[in-house]
């Protein structure tokens, strides 16, 4: 009843192919796109930093990492690293002289040939060994950015960014920067979103199930691997240069360490692999459980009368994540997409369902 | 669980209108009742997709593993419903199923494969007497018996699931294509010996062919199944008899020759 | 060229590595059985360390008490994790094991930390610090304590491997239906093997706990020991060993000659050089299948 399917018929193919083909699905759409173009006027200046912004930043990281790892089913555990040659390369372009947009684009660029690079791991070995690769790639290049003052600074240094400024405006409120970050995660939503639609998109499910039947039917599998890569290195990219200048305002190498990786891992995975709205909710539920719980211990310690010794307090949310990710995978291993995928087809038929026996 | 007394003359198995469902929604097997006499050499025949594995799995409760269930009807195993058994206790109570494609575990010995089959009750010298019968059945495994089972032929994998299968001490022997991939006198010899160990043991043998020439030789009666039911069920000559099984499942038939090459089947006389 | 200094950088480095092999061989366990590459096996050995500290700093017994007790609660700790976490997601697509096996790994390092407190213990074993002299060679008597115990658990599993719950195991991690079919109780063969793994787990956090002090980079030895697992085939306990003594010779040599010109910290580079190598060149290891790589 609220969810409803019955009435949409399509009469054109150019109607049936039409991004949201169900009238419910995109009215919830434009309801959220307008929410996101309001809040700042609606949200407060502190949530909005503190908790959107980085929110929509690590949404289009966790879509990329969607790309080759839920719908060309590469598995990736270097993202992180991928996204610190962006940032990197984006911050000594800027400092350079260089216009932001160009610097942008150039920390993409570059992201992207080294990003490409996994691909040719990805030829070799799939599964498991493609994880360990990837994940040995991540020390790697960790230890290439520590070692070399040259790009990073230095193991303890850390590197400014110029101020950041779009077609030669500079942008330094809180505003300006949330609509920077609300801009791209739109875009890398609209690409995404748009997968399912392309042959690009059939071609990188079909790698995905079985490549070598892709290949007998004349997907070349190594150019999907290479391409799948590339895009989401490029989208890694940007997204870590953006994350470092509207958020951190300053390259370290921690930022981008193995435990960044499997974050964003953790979100992908949470969210549902492949699922487009499950990219928001993992992020979210990634980014805010952790504060949560500890806010939540620390009442509760206070209305019993515990001792939390500062030791006690520094772990717990880190073992609130590590139990939302069991949680989550025990009790809907496909992820919250599926789980709002559930909601919405028991809605569709509600109150009818409840009367199958 | 304690059960009835069996009665000497009730069948081994009893299958009684089962239906099997795959991921809650594939209906693979219709209604399909069966029953296995004490001692006797039954089979069921039928073309691929039929039914006929999924007939054996829902009995040795290896659906589990397919995400299939029985969703209807009882199996009756010597008197008792084994409906909610785990595979594995099913096997101690005496049934084996040796599954199709004859899956012996590979890194192992011959040697090795039997062993792991054993029951953990046996005791050492029941392992090592019981060994020695199945080399005694089967004397191509004690050529082998040290060399990585993956590496045997196809007729010797076969043997050794079949020796394996023997170890758990079964009294119903379940086999699903045995003869798949065969030269046909290994075929030949293979059927010998499990009709000798039927004769000699009284063990009651479930024969699932789709090679109907071969299978009919050496049971009692069969039940022929398609499309998820049993359309027919007769004794082995009567089998043979049949003209349409002779048809469409033995290569027989009425006159064909170059002239009638492109004529149409006619339809089977059991589906009116 | 300094052949004492080499011969002294081989002898201790290929101790260290078999040190790294302790925890491989809790993975290969792991692997072997259920094909779960187990990310949580470091955080079983710090877990394992911080239980033994527990029964021996806390409650003050002796050490030759606090580690068999340790090992029996943890045995029960690993068959747990896979009977409550695991075995629902036998089936799926490997990410998402992997995936869990890393929460578990976050969850169990946190939680220990939280309880325990994050700052260094010592172990110990009783074992002296003074130097061993073999000839001119240095050694260094915990480590070949630590390597001691690596093969002595290496001899321990060979011979397991051939008794009849051992030929079950290997039954299981060959094909699980024909397994089921031959009344092979797949599930608790599993859970067996979780358990073996954890009580490996906690041989490898007292040796480690020995040589580097019980704290939270027990953790951080997950790679090293996955690399060795990758290395000598992550089902191959025979593999472990050698592949660690083999990674513990490369690592303490080449760190010897790679730090002048990097700057140091190049041990954990070589590793991860290694471990890319090996994945690159030969997936299955030197002992492994050959079928791993159709995962």
């Amino acid at each position: 009843m609220f969810y409803r399917l019955s009435g949409v018929r399509h009469t054109s193919y150019i109607a049936d192919s039409k991004m949201f083909k169900v009238p419910a699905d995109r009215n919830l759409v434009v309801v959220f796109l307008l929410f996101g173009l309001v809040a700042p006027f609606l949200v407060p200046s502190l949530y909005l930093n503190s908790y959107m912004l980085p929110w929509l930043i690590w949404t289009a990281a966790t879509l990329g990492l969607n790309l080759v790892t839920g719908w060309a089913g590469q598995l990736h555990l270097g993202y992180a690293a991928i996204m610190a040659v962006g940032a990197y390369a984006s911050v000594h372009a800027a400092k350079f002289g260089l216009p932001w947009e160009v610097a942008l684009l150039i920390g993409g660029l570059a992201s992207s040939v080294i990003g490409s690079l996994f691909a040719f791991t990805a030829l070799r070995v799939k599964g498991l060994y493609l994880a360990l690769t990837t994940l040995a790639m991540q020390f790697v290049m960790d230890w290439v950015l520590t070692h070399s003052p040259a790009i990073s600074g230095g193991s303890h240094a850390s590197l400014q960014s110029p101020t950041f400024a779009l077609l030669g405006q500079k942008i330094t409120s809180d505003t300006g920067l949330y609509y920077v970050a609300f801009g791209w995660c739109v875009l890398v939503t609209i690409f995404m979103l748009n997968l399912k639609r392309t042959g690009l998109g059939r071609a990188l499910v079909a790698v995905r199930e079985k490549d070598f039947a892709a290949a007998i039917l004349g997907v070349n599998s190594f150019y999907y691997k290479l391409v799948a890569f590339a895009a989401s290195s490029f989208i890694a990219g940007i997204t870590g240069a953006l994350l470092v200048v509207t958020f951190y305002f300053l390259a370290a190498p921690e930022q981008f360490a193995v435990n960044v990786s499997i974050q964003v891992l953790a979100m992908v995975i949470i969210g549902g692999l492949g699922s487009i709205i499950g990219s928001y909710l993992g992020a979210a539920l990634i980014l805010l459980m952790p504060g949560v719980v500890n806010q939540l211990f620390t009442y509760i310690a206070s209305v019993m009368g515990w001792e939390l010794g500062l030791e006690t307090l520094a772990h717990i949310p880190n073992a609130a994540y590590g139990a939302l990710i069991i949680i989550v995978l025990m009790v809907e291993p496909m992820g919250l997409g599926k789980l709002y995928a559930n909601i919405r087809d028991y809605l569709m038929v509600w109150p009818f369902d409840q009367l199958k026996k | 669980m304690a059960h009835t007394d069996s009665n000497p003359n009730d069948p081994i198995l009893l299958m009684n209108s089962v239906e099997v469902l795959y991921d809650s929604v594939l209906l693979a097997i219709k209604g399909v009742s069966i029953e296995v006499p004490r001692g006797g050499m039954v089979a069921l025949l039928g073309s691929n997709g039929a039914g006929k594995s999924t007939t054996l799995k829902a009995i040795s409760g290896l659906l589990r593993a397919e995400r299939g269930k029985v969703s209807r009807g009882e199996i009756k195993f010597d008197g008792q419903n084994i409906n909610d058994i785990l595979p594995q206790n099913r096997v101690g109570l005496g049934i084996c199923h040796v599954i199709e494609g004859r899956r012996v575990f590979e890194h192992l010995t011959p040697d090795e494969n039997l062993e792991a089959a054993a029951p953990p009750s046996m005791s050492r010298k029941k392992i090592a007497s019981e060994k020695e019968r199945m080399y005694e059945y089967f004397p191509r495994l004690a050529e082998r018996k040290s060399s990585q089972s993956g590496y045997l032929s196809g007729g010797e994998q076969q043997m050794l699931a079949i020796g394996r299968a023997l170890m758990t001490q079964p009294r119903l022997l379940m086999l699903d294509e045995p003869s798949l991939g065969l030269a046909p006198f290994l075929v030949a010899e293979i059927f010998g010996i499990l009709q000798r160990i039927n004769k000699e043991q009284g063990l009651s043998v479930l024969l699932v062919e789709q090679n109907a020439v071969a299978a009919l030789e050496i049971v009692s009666h069969g039940y022929l199944i398609e499309n998820g039911r049993v359309v027919m069920h007769e004794t082995a000559d009567a089998l043979k008899e049949n003209s349409d099984i002779q048809e469409f499942y033995l290569g027989g038939g009425e006159g064909k020759n170059f002239h009638d090459i492109k004529h149409y089947s006619r339809r089977k006389r059991w589906l009116s | 060229m300094d052949w004492v200094y080499l011969t002294e950088l081989a002898v201790n480095g290929a101790m260290t590595g078999l040190l790294y092999s302790l925890v491989a061989i809790g993975l290969v366990l792991i692997y072997k059985s259920s094909s779960v590459p187990n990310l949580a096996q470091g955080a079983l050995t710090m877990l394992g360390a911080y239980v033994v500290l527990a029964f021996s700093d806390i409650l003050g017994w002796p050490l030759w008490v606090a580690i068999p007790l340790a090992a029996i609660i943890m045995f029960f700790v690993g068959m747990g994790i896979e009977r409550v976490a695991l075995r629902r997601l036998a089936g799926r697509p490997v990410v998402m094991i992997l995936m869990m096996t890393m929460g578990i790994e976050i969850f169990l390092r946190s939680t220990t930390l939280a309880i325990w407190g994050g700052t260094s213990r010592s172990m110990n074993l009783g074992v002296s610090y003074d130097p061993l002299f073999v000839g001119d060679v240095l050694l260094n008597r915990v480590y070949i304590v630590g390597a001691g115990v690596a093969i002595a658990l290496f001899v321990v599993f060979l011979l397991f491997f051939r008794t009849r719950i051992g030929i079950r195991l290997r039954a299981i991690s060959d094909d699980y239906m024909a397994s089921w079919s031959v009344g092979i109780s797949v599930e608790r063969g599993v859970g067996l093997s979780w358990g073996l793994a954890s009580v490996v787990a906690v041989a490898a956090g007292v040796i480690w706990g020995e040589v580097q002090g019980v704290d939270q980079s027990l953790s951080i030895l997950l790679l090293k020991g996955l690399t060795v697992a990758v290395l000598g085939g992550l089902d191959s306990i025979v593999g472990a060993i050698i592949a660690g003594i083999i990674l513990g010779i490369l690592e303490s040599v080449g760190a010897n000659f790679l730090d002048p010109l990097v700057g140091g910290g190049s041990r954990d580079l070589i590793v991860a050089m290694v471990l890319i190598l090996t994945v690159m060149i030969r997936p299955h290891g030197l002992f492994g299948r050959h079928d791993i790589e159709r995962i």
